[in-house]
């Protein structure tokens, strides 16, 4: 086990039970959890998670189904608060600032931190609608003109612009699944946010829209710190330049992309990669 | 992607979000406190109304439970009863009774002479007194001849004006009572005379003309047989087309039809059931008018959409794996519904019917279109027979202008509620009982 | 004999048929049960059956005709002069002559006598004939099946069919009782329209059918001009569902989005005690209490409000509707998949603003479904208008004065005498056709949005 020598580590992070192989924190962290835990009603779905995300990086999160990383993601921008019975203990900060304290307001920090989730969900509006949604409940444009530019900005980057730019007025919900997906992700980012959680946004998705997520992932890298979770083992590869493997509820193995898929260190972590388990 | 200027832009967008989000967030949040309280304040409105409501109706149904007696010391005079000294009971039957409870009342108060005065004076004792003095010696004729103290009713005015309903304070002129006539009630009232005792009447007596002699169980009785019927029919067939729509009936257009014909049915305003019934049973069939049984034949057809919903709901809830575990050991069809389907679905159906019962326990408006509105004064006890049913015994109250009227009609309607409540209660109770998560 | 005892008898001849049924069946194979088609007991149902349904039946149809064939009777019965009568007369005359023998006979006018006395004679025989000859059907039917019974005899696809068409015929009810109404009020009502224009009842604007009673007036004078009865419910139903539309949407997305599950628990279904509760004690309390109060307020404000405003109808209709607004908005509401609230928490929306920007209009069709249901509810109910709205058919948009409705108007027009040719009774179908098709269109369309909706996030 190879401990970081040059990271200070939090004053209330035990070493005691240390579970995780690997670099857990970075320098210069944009998100650092601490001692994670998370339970639904009985059930321990998270279990003492500590892992760092840094800046500008794309953080690939794999696992085998129902290990928990849908719900670690979750917590990182507090959607599980809108799970009953759902209690989150540990530490998560942004930026240096715990999101869970006392009278933070989660709207501010969703503005922040923006999530894609798994199966395509725009709402019942129109395209336009869809991705003015953020902007106009944020205020963040001034007037029409600005939304529309924010609008068409962001359906470019997510590279749907030129399939919808005539069919701006007609139902979201009416596009195919992976423009949906594309969809999604436009209206997340018109808000601009810092970060962006994805979770397994390609699972509905046929190749060719795959590919051109993951350009989209790679080309929002540069400004926008990424978490994505993901089955696919080629596609973490591929995006990311960090991994974590999650097991049970735990974080077993977290490093270099290249490294834990060429070299794992974990027992485990190498049984899932080979295709052993999972 | 690679234009540095968009670079730079975009980097500085994520802080400028977070500014303007900032900025807006105390008005946003204000904007979702308001809208929060005024989602609670609806409820509490809604909550509120219902409160008022009962509240209202109790308020003025509590006084219903007494009603004033006043004692007279009447003479069973023989000459004037049964002046031939036949002591037959025919002859006790037909006697002068108001001529007795005259005397007695001049007795009482021997200063008035005035012809009109003392018709008001007499006018405190309600029109019923005279049958039940009659009642009094026809049950006990050894009491002829002697003089002796018996409880009777007084006129509703009085009893009004003893429960403090009417306004002494209100001019003369626009009092139902006039001075004197509270004057003598003081002295009644002052000899100890007046007093309030359980209404009992109210519970064992038809309906009438006076608030004090009036009661609901000629109603009770009408709305009795119309349930009988209703519930007779409507259950079996209800219940057989449930079972016929969920689990034999092919899908198809015709199925389909029904379907929709039967949700709409559900819909259909009551009255026009009333016009239905009106049209075919009683113009056409020639059943008697106001009789519970074509009530219930009109409300028959009103519950039936309900249970048929209701019991192809509670049909469907049964997995179709008992079906096919049923099937699968050679039952017929008809055998696995009888035998495994429908006992499972039962308490769901029962459920459905209970609620479908009470509905029609307190429907009024199509029984008004047959004829159940006519004033009855004698309890029914039969299906063919003139009747009325609570809401409309009700309605009928409602409508009178005698102020004695208004307490009976809120009693009226506590004991409606309360029959509902209890059945609604009971369907609450069996699915509670018998509920069943697969 | 009793119509009830004889129901009793006729079970219990079939009871005894059962028991033959399955004993023939027993004998027939000497015991050996399972030689035969079906289970014994399969032929006493069998057996059952054909004593009860023909028996049944005679009595239904008996009951059913009974009445007319004995009026014919008698009216055939009667002296000649009394044949030439118009059907009407001929109608009062036997009701004259039932009346009579129901009275006991003590206050009959004498040129009846002889006709009351035949009346009750025929109904003696009526009874015992009927009885006589529905025991009889009984017993051949038992015997008649008894004698069929064999090794082979399908007995149980016999029952199992006699069972089924049983519940078919069940199932068709549904669609004769729709068929009655259509039929019941569309025929009265086109005699209704052979005496007044459609085109005069529709659009005449002034109502007053008593007029028409008297026998100078010419029916088509113009006094069934309906539309202030359409704008009088409208204006009631409005106001209705102005009280009703916002309480009940807000109490659901409260109870369905903020409450917690305790408080949801206990206010959902107090909430949806307001639907329980009869009609009638809404009207009782809207006349009562509502309207004077109404009124004096009104007072205060210098204004001269009408002891049986449209408002306070309106307002105590609006009171009963708003569970069927809120149960339903709240089904919809729930039915909303969260995936669409995460969508929107996860850009920063505020709850509030998910709720109103997201849920809500996903939830719309299901929630206009449910409006449009409570609306049917409110044109077509009955006894708050009758106990609170006027019967001056007053063509007013003004709230604080009294108006009239449609289904005020039925009532009126049927209860106490009726004479069933008058232009007045036949106008209460013609308005319950309205009544009939307005609700029906709303239910229909209503229905067929929530279907649509259902099957949206299934
Ligand atoms: N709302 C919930 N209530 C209760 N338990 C939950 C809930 N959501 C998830 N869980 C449980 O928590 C555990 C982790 O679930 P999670 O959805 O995070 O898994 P996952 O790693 O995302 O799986 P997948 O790859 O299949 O999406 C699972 O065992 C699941 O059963
Ligand atoms: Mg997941």
């Amino acid at each position: 086990m190879r401990h970081p020598v040059n990271i200070p580590t939090p004053a209330s992070f035990s070493r005691e039970h240390i579970q995780t192989v690997g670099d857990m924190f970075v320098e210069n962290a944009r998100i650092q959890c601490r001692n994670v835990d998370v339970f639904y009603g009985e059930k321990h779905a998270i279990q003492d998670v500590s892992l760092d995300i840094g800046r500008n990086e794309v953080i690939a999160l794999i696992g085998p189904s129902g290990c928990g990383k849908s719900t670690f993601l979750r917590c990182l921008n507090r959607m599980n608060d809108t799970i009953p019975g759902c209690r989150i203990s540990g530490e998560i900060k942004l930026d240096g600032l715990d999101i869970y304290a006392n009278g933070l307001d989660v709207v501010p920090l969703r503005a922040q931190v923006g999530m894609v989730f798994q199966k395509p969900n725009p709402f019942p509006k129109s395209i336009f609608e869809n991705v003015a949604y953020g902007p106009r409940i944020h205020g963040l444009a001034a007037n029409k003109l600005e939304l529309e530019e924010i609008v068409e900005k962001s359906l470019r980057r997510a590279g749907l612009w030129d399939e919808v730019k005539e069919y701006l007025h007609h139902p979201g919900t009416g596009l195919s699944g992976g423009q949906q997906q594309r969809l999604c992700i436009a209206r997340t980012i018109a808000v601009s946010p810092e970060v962006i959680l994805m979770d397994e946004p390609c699972s509905a998705l046929d190749p060719i829209a795959t590919a051109k997520i993951e350009q989209l992932i790679d080309d929002l890298r540069e400004h926008y710190t990424i978490a994505i979770v993901t089955h696919s083992m080629q596609q973490a590869a591929r995006v990311s330049q960090r991994t974590a493997y999650f097991h049970l509820g735990k974080v077993i193995e977290v490093g270099d992309t290249a490294l834990i898929f060429t070299n794992p260190r974990h027992q485990l972590t190498e049984d899932y990669i080979t295709g052993r388990f999972g | 992607m690679n234009n540095p200027k968009e670079d730079s832009q975009l980097s500085n967008l994520g802080i400028r979000t977070h500014q303007i989000v900032k900025a807006g967030l105390p008005r946003r949040r204000a904007a979702e406190t308001r809208f929060k309280a005024y989602g609670l304040i609806c409820i509490v409105a809604g909550l509120g109304f219902l409160v008022l409501l009962f509240g209202n109706i109790i308020s003025h149904a509590w006084s219903a439970i007494e009603q004033t007696y006043v004692a007279l010391d009447v003479t069973f005079d023989e000459s004037l009863l049964d002046p031939e000294g036949k002591h037959d009971s025919a002859v006790l039957a037909a006697a002068d009774y108001p001529a007795l409870l005259k005397k007695s009342m001049s007795a009482l108060f021997p200063e008035v002479k005035d012809r009109q005065q003392k018709r008001s004076l007499n006018g405190i004792l309600s029109k019923g007194a005279s049958y039940e003095l009659q009642r009094i010696l026809v049950k006990d004729p050894s009491l002829l001849g002697k003089t002796e103290r018996v409880w009777l009713p007084v006129d509703d005015d009085v009893d009004m004006l003893v429960k403090s309903q009417i306004d002494r304070s209100v001019d003369e002129g626009d009092r139902r009572l006039k001075d004197y006539q509270i004057a003598w009630i003081d002295k009644l009232m002052a000899d100890g005379r007046l007093e309030k005792r359980f209404n009992r009447q109210f519970f064992t007596s038809g309906d009438s003309r006076e608030p004090e002699l009036a009661g609901i169980q000629g109603a009770l009785m009408g709305s009795l047989f119309t349930l009988m019927v209703t519930a007779f029919l409507s259950l079996p067939i209800g219940i057989a087309s449930a079972i016929y729509l969920e689990e034999f009936a092919p899908r198809n257009r015709w199925t389909d039809i029904i379907e929709v014909n039967i949700n709409n049915l559900a819909a259909v305003p009551s009255i026009v059931f009333g016009l239905l019934g009106l049209a075919v049973f009683i113009n056409f069939f020639g059943l008697p008018r106001s009789s519970p049984l074509v009530g219930g034949l009109v409300l028959t057809l009103m519950t039936l959409p309900v249970i048929i919903i209701a019991g192809r709901s509670a049909l469907k809830s049964v997995p179709p794996s008992i079906r096919e575990a049923a099937l699968g050991i050679g039952a017929s069809q008809m055998q696995t519904v009888f035998h495994h389907v429908l006992p499972l679905a039962m308490p769901g159906i029962l459920t459905g019917a209970i609620i479908g019962m009470a509905r029609a326990l307190g429907e009024s408006a199509p029984l008004l279109m047959i004829g159940m509105v006519a004033f009855i004064v004698d309890v029914p006890t039969g299906l063919m027979e003139p009747s009325t049913v609570l809401p409309v015994q009700i309605y009928l109250w409602a409508d009178s202008s005698e102020r004695g009227f208004v307490e009976r009609t809120s009693a009226a309607i506590l004991v409606l509620l309360a029959f509902l409540i209890t059945m609604n209660g009971l369907a609450v109770y069996l699915r509670k009982r018998y509920e069943r998560r697969w | 004999m009793q119509k009830s005892t004889l129901l009793l008898l006729l079970l219990l001849i079939s009871a005894y048929a059962f028991h033959l049924g399955r004993k023939r069946a027993r004998d027939i194979v000497l015991g050996k049960v399972k030689t035969l088609h079906s289970l014994p007991n399969y032929y006493g149902y069998y057996t059952a059956l054909w004593s009860l349904l023909p028996a049944l039946l005679l009595l239904i149809l008996w009951l059913g005709f009974e009445t007319p064939v004995i009026n014919h009777m008698v009216m055939e019965s009667l002296p000649d002069g009394s044949q030439a009568l118009s059907a009407d007369i001929k109608g009062l005359l036997i009701n004259d002559i039932r009346n009579s023998m129901n009275a006991g006979g003590s206050d009959t006018k004498p040129e009846l006598q002889a006709a009351v006395e035949f009346l009750r004679l025929l109904k003696i025989r009526s009874g015992w004939l009927l009885s006589f000859l529905a025991v009889a059907l009984a017993f051949v039917g038992a015997y008649f099946a008894r004698s069929r019974i064999h090794k082979e005899h399908r007995a149980r696809n016999l029952v199992e069919n006699t069972i089924m068409s049983f519940l078919l015929g069940s199932s068709l009810i549904a669609i004769l009782t729709t068929v009655g109404i259509v039929l019941s009020v569309l025929f009265e009502s086109i005699r209704f329209f052979d005496k007044i224009p459609l085109t005069d009842f529709l659009f005449g604007l002034q109502w007053s059918p008593q007029i028409a009673m008297r026998s100078d007036q010419v029916a088509s004078s113009g006094a069934f001009g309906a539309v202030p009865l359409f704008t009088g419910t409208l204006l009631i139903s409005s106001i209705a569902l102005v009280v009703a539309v916002p309480i009940g949407l807000m109490s659901a997305i409260y109870l369905a989005e903020y409450a917690s599950l305790k408080f949801r628990s206990v206010a959902k279904p107090l909430l949806e005690i307001l639907a329980g509760i009869p009609t009638v004690v809404y009207g009782f309390f809207a006349a009562l209490t509502v309207a004077p109060f109404i009124r004096s307020m009104g007072a205060d404000f210098g204004l001269d409000v009408s002891s049986e405003s449209a408002l306070a109808a309106g307002l105590v209709m609006g009171i009963m509707i708003i569970p069927f607004v809120s149960s339903l908005s709240d089904d919809f509401i729930n039915a909303v998949p969260q995936s669409l609230r995460d969508g929107a928490y996860a850009l920063g929306a505020t709850q509030s603003e998910t709720i109103r920007q997201v849920v809500i209009p996903a939830a719309l069709p299901g929630i206009v479904g449910g409006i449009l249901l409570a609306a049917s509810r409110a044109i077509g109910e009955t006894m708050i208008v009758v106990m609170a709205a006027g019967l001056a058919a007053n063509l007013t948009a003004n709230p604080l004065e009294a108006v009239t409705t449609v289904t005020t108007q039925i009532v009126t027009l049927l209860v106490g005498d009726q004479e069933f040719d008058s232009p007045k009774t036949l106008a209460a179908f013609a308005l319950g056709l309205v009544l009939f098709l307005a609700t029906l269109a709303l239910n229909i369309l209503a229905l067929h949005i929530v279907r649509k909706y259902r099957e949206q996030y299934e």
